[in-house]
């Protein structure tokens, strides 16, 4: 099927709402993280939010890493 | 072994002290990394990537770069004076209209050098984010879509929709010429000409036409550009005045 609109996507074919909760920035070590809960009751890095190119060459900050639910610092 | 990290040689009253304050770590926390924050690098980078994101919150499978993040981010940047410079990197499709200008609009008006890179695509809005910093490069193989606002209607009625969305247009037509060489003749014709795109009107301009025509100042990589900040904040040093 293809659509011919102008319409964006998103309003077309809504997303289910849970996603949108799934999904959260965070503040860990003062860096601000987008991540998601994991089954563990951690958090996953999906994305370091940081401006400083030093904090992407530690791997404890890099996607994928997990850390504690209680270490976030704001 | 991951102690060590964290407690500096010192005299023995201040290694004591030291421990003790691990110790007390361990039973407060439970851990004994105390978060530290790694030195602040005097080159700051700021990447707008995938959708620029604006009032409608996009779905998290959509990659967005999201203003209520990157504008406090701009003004740290501002405050902090340990960060000397800032380099932007865009590889975005574009997005909101009043998002992206807002993003451009912070960039332009920051007091440090800033120097933009487009790598892989600077589409749409992502143009006066481009155009907005010191200086700006663009990568040989990068792309830039020229195009007008395109909108689904937010204000009732359709002249007062067209007049709503010809004076946003206009305002992304005089950021981009103030902050660019190209003239706003060349744009609006980039920007209306026909038969570039499929089905659409617009252009789309490669990195050494873009260059061509005076949107963007170099065709260059990631070093010209580190080279170009570097080179910019020298010059600010020595108490040179900032030129757009």
């Amino acid at each position: 099927m293809i659509l011919y609109t102008i319409m964006p996507e998103h309003l077309i074919f809504p997303v289910d709402e849970q996603a949108y909760t799934k999904q959260q920035v965070i503040y860990y070590d003062g860096i601000p993280f987008l991540v998601q809960e994991t089954e563990t009751k951690e958090w996953e890095i999906v994305r370091n939010l940081s401006t400083n190119p030093a904090h992407f060459l530690e791997q404890k900050y890099a996607p994928g890493a997990r850390f504690p639910l209680s270490t976030i610092t704001s | 072994m991951e102690k060590k990290q964290y407690i500096p040689f010192g005299s023995e009253d201040q290694q004591e002290e030291k421990q003790e304050q691990v110790v007390t770590n361990i039973q407060q926390l439970g851990q004994t990394n105390i978060p530290q924050m790694t030195q602040d690098t005097a080159i700051h980078c700021l990447t707008i990537i995938g959708q620029i994101e604006g009032h409608i919150q996009l779905p998290p499978q959509n990659k967005a770069t999201k203003y209520e993040h990157v504008i406090p981010q701009i003004v740290a940047i501002e405050q902090n004076s340990n960060i000397e410079g800032l380099l932007v990197i865009l590889n975005t499709v574009g997005g909101d209209v009043e998002a992206g200008l807002a993003i451009a609009e912070m960039l332009a008006s920051l007091s440090k050098p800033t120097v933009s890179i487009v790598l892989g695509g600077g589409h749409s809005i992502g143009v006066p984010i481009a155009v907005s910093c010191d200086y700006s490069f663009i990568t040989e193989t990068a792309t830039m879509t020229i195009h007008p606002v395109r909108l689904t209607g937010l204000v009732i009625g359709v002249p007062q929709t067209f007049e709503y969305l010809d004076k946003m247009q206009e305002r992304v037509v005089r950021f981009v010429t103030k902050h660019s060489k190209i003239t706003e003749e060349k744009f609006k014709e980039l920007m209306f000409s026909k038969g570039n795109l499929t089905r659409d009107i617009g252009t789309n301009v490669v990195g050494p036409d873009a260059v061509q025509y005076g949107l963007i100042d170099e065709v260059g990589g990631v070093a010209q550009a580190l080279q170009k900040l570097r080179q910019l904040i020298e010059w600010k040093k020595e108490g040179g005045t900032m030129l757009q």
